[in-house]
């Protein structure tokens, strides 16, 4: 018979046991772990932390704007020996301030910031130094590769790779919400197109400013926005005649005649006008104690067409009170006229019009003075009349899908419409604007300035083309506009949109055409080339 | 016996401790190694990132365009797109307009095509 187990016996068994379950599950824990893997599915990765933006790509994939590394230099003072002489090179190869950084070796300094964001070329000068202390901490710099020509819409950076303006502000959390490129709608194509003609014009008509873009009218994508005068994002450096202010996005106009496409469009949703009427134009129209006069002689009486095509703010005057003020703010409002129109660009413009609407306003609203809206929200508008008069938002990201919205005005208005433009074209005032083959369709605009309390500035002109191509079913609308264009030897003197803008908007698509593959229509090309004597 | 199994386990204890001292060590330089390689990645991608966004500089149409005129002499042009692929008559279809279908050589034009007007800046 076996003695009975001590207490301390016990106790070393109950211990033993203990050690042998630990060491177990230990074990059966590690074979887990190691064989079966389990558990690993609950171990993430942290998030990467992204200390740069993401690149801007155009629609087709070319950049736009780059985060490259462009380190800042750091100088620790006490491991200097000649600090003076460090400060001069220091100040030579980098460009900072020799005086600063005299004063700041001088001082007390642990670590002395000597320059940010260095290019590589100086920081490969910076070494040829061979200066001791110096270190440098990672940083990065928004470089832009075509410049000025996209500035106004792309925007720029701060120092510290925030965004401040156009889609780099617009698109901030998107650039930081993961490392992959944001696509834009843009085509740099078409932007240097229209950067390149807008410049020209702006040059050839001494214009104070000029701008223009270039919208798909189905899914409000815009290809090209353009507004002079621009700036260098690179150097962020303002100089001479350098604007950051983007005139198409953030001022406000009163367009003058290329209003009329709504005034029209109003006319024949309503039933209020019969485009093959008579309409008196005389020398002027009197309403209470003011007199509507025309920016050109005009017949004595005009059919309701020809008052489009010849843009009579007498005529039109006369078809747009038939409708009266108050389906006039209305169309005009559901239109998103009277409202800033939204897209990813941060920058927009309220509009505005007057407190009171009444006749003698809706007269003047309805030949484009009146009421003041941006050349986007314009352009938005008219997308809607020729898309088949649905709603369109305009947009800054690529996207293929059809984005019309609601119902605006009825496609029948919008095929008249369409035909009433392309008339303007072809018989009206905007022959300029016209490409053989193309089937542009549009509609002109010469505003007099404002001059506030004054009236209106008849030297001073906002010219404006609103067009649309191919006007049968369009897909690409342009609306080019010049401020203070002056007319030269070639207009004999005119700075009238048809002598101004159209010929700008026509240039504009004639290059841009083919390159969005616009099919040419050869019977209208034939037919035109041989009625203007070519062929 | 005892003995024997005693002294095995040393040395398999020892042999152990040198093992993985020589694996560790092993990992401790491929680490090293590692991170250079991660280093110079990095470098070679931000050399890449700079020589991608320095091509796009010198390859935009602003720069062709000047390298074309002050290089090569050519002017300002309008390309003409004569038709699209969906305009063009299926084989066994009627020819365009009922026109018998020509060798485009024949159909090009002597002078610049008549297109160019619409452009031509002067004059409008």
């Amino acid at each position: 018979m076996t003695p009975p187990s001590t207490v301390f016996q016990r106790r070393i068994l109950i211990g033993a046991m203990i050690c042998i379950a630990a060491f177990s599950l230990v074990g059966i824990r590690l074979v887990d772990v190691t064989l079966f893997n389990s558990g690993a599915d609950r171990i993430k990765p942290a998030a990467p932390v992204l200390l740069s933006r993401a690149d801007l790509l155009d629609r087709n994939g070319e950049l736009l704007a780059r985060d490259l590394p462009a380190d800042d230099l750091y100088a620790r003072p006490q491991m200097l020996t000649d600090k003076r002489r460090a400060a001069h090179e220091l100040a030579v190869a980098t460009g900072a301030e020799e005086q600063r950084l005299s004063h700041l070796f001088a001082g007390k300094y642990k670590s002395v910031l000597v320059a940010r964001q260095l290019s590589r070329a100086a920081r490969d000068k910076v070494s040829l130094l061979k200066l001791p202390g110096l270190e440098y901490q990672p940083n990065w710099k928004r470089y832009y590769p075509d410049g000025r020509m996209s500035a106004q819409v792309v925007g720029v950076t701060d120092l510290d790779d925030k965004g401040v303006s156009g889609l780099e502000l617009g698109l901030e959390k998107r650039l930081h919400a993961s490392p992959d490129p944001v696509v834009t709608s843009l085509d740099m194509r078409v932007q240097f197109i229209l950067a390149h003609e807008a410049q020209a014009s702006l040059e050839e008509f001494r214009a104070k400013a000029a701008g223009g873009l270039v919208m798909d009218v189905r899914t409000g994508e815009i290809l090209g926005l353009v507004s002079l005068p621009d700036f260098d994002p690179n150097t962020r450096d303002f100089t001479g005649t350098d604007s950051g202010r983007d005139v198409m996005v953030q001022d406000v106009y009163e367009l003058g005649s290329v209003f009329k496409i709504f005034s029209f469009a109003m006319a024949i949703e309503n039933h209020n006008v019969n485009l093959d009427e008579w309409i008196p134009i005389g020398n002027g129209y009197r309403i209470g104690r003011y007199t509507i006069h025309e920016a050109e002689h005009m017949p004595a009486m005009l059919r309701a067409r020809d008052v489009l095509a010849q843009s009579s703010n007498i005529g039109t005057a006369q078809i747009v009170l038939r409708s009266g003020p108050d389906r006039q703010q209305s169309f005009l409002r559901k239109m998103g006229l009277l409202a800033p129109v939204t897209s990813e660009l941060p920058e927009g413009a309220h509009p505005l019009y007057p407190d009171h609407w009444g006749i003698i306003e809706t007269a003047t609203i309805g030949f484009g003075h009146g009421v003041s809206v941006s050349p986007l929200s314009f352009a938005a508008a008219a997308a809607a009349v020729v898309n088949g008069g649905r709603r369109i938002e305009p947009t800054f990201l690529k996207h293929s899908e059809d984005a019309r919205g609601e119902q605006v005005i009825s496609p029948q208005t919008s095929a008249t419409m369409r035909e009433l433009l392309r008339y303007v074209v072809t018989d009206g005032t905007g022959k300029k604007a016209d490409v053989p083959g193309y089937d542009v369709g549009g509609k002109t605009g010469s505003a007099e300035k404002s001059a506030g309390r004054r009236g209106y500035q008849a030297h001073k002109l906002v010219t404006s083309f609103c067009a649309a191509f191919p006007i049968g079913n369009p897909r690409y609308l342009v609306f080019v506009l010049l401020d203070e264009p002056h007319g030269t030897k070639a207009t004999g003197g005119f700075a009238l949109a048809g002598y101004t803008a159209a010929p700008l908007a026509g240039h504009v698509i004639s290059r841009i055409a083919p390159l969005l593959g616009v099919p040419i229509d050869p019977i209208t090309a034939a037919k035109e080339n041989s009625s203007n004597g070519n062929g | 016996m005892i003995r024997v199994v005693s002294t095995f386990c040393v040395g398999l204890m020892g042999f152990s401790i040198l093992s993985l001292y020589h694996v560790s060590e092993q990992t401790r330089v491929a680490r090293q190694e590692l991170a250079g390689t991660e280093k110079s990645i990095s470098a070679e991608r931000d050399e890449i990132s700079v020589l991608e966004a320095q091509w796009q500089k010198v390859a935009g149409p602003d720069t062709i365009q000047r390298l074309a005129q002050s290089s090569l002499g050519m002017n300002d042009t309008t390309t003409v797109q004569l038709s699209s692929l969906t305009l063009l008559p299926r084989r066994g279809d009627e020819p365009l307009n009922n026109e018998p279908v020509r060798a485009a050589s024949a159909q090009v034009p002597a002078a610049p095509a008549p297109v160019v007007r619409a452009a031509v800046r002067s004059g409008m």
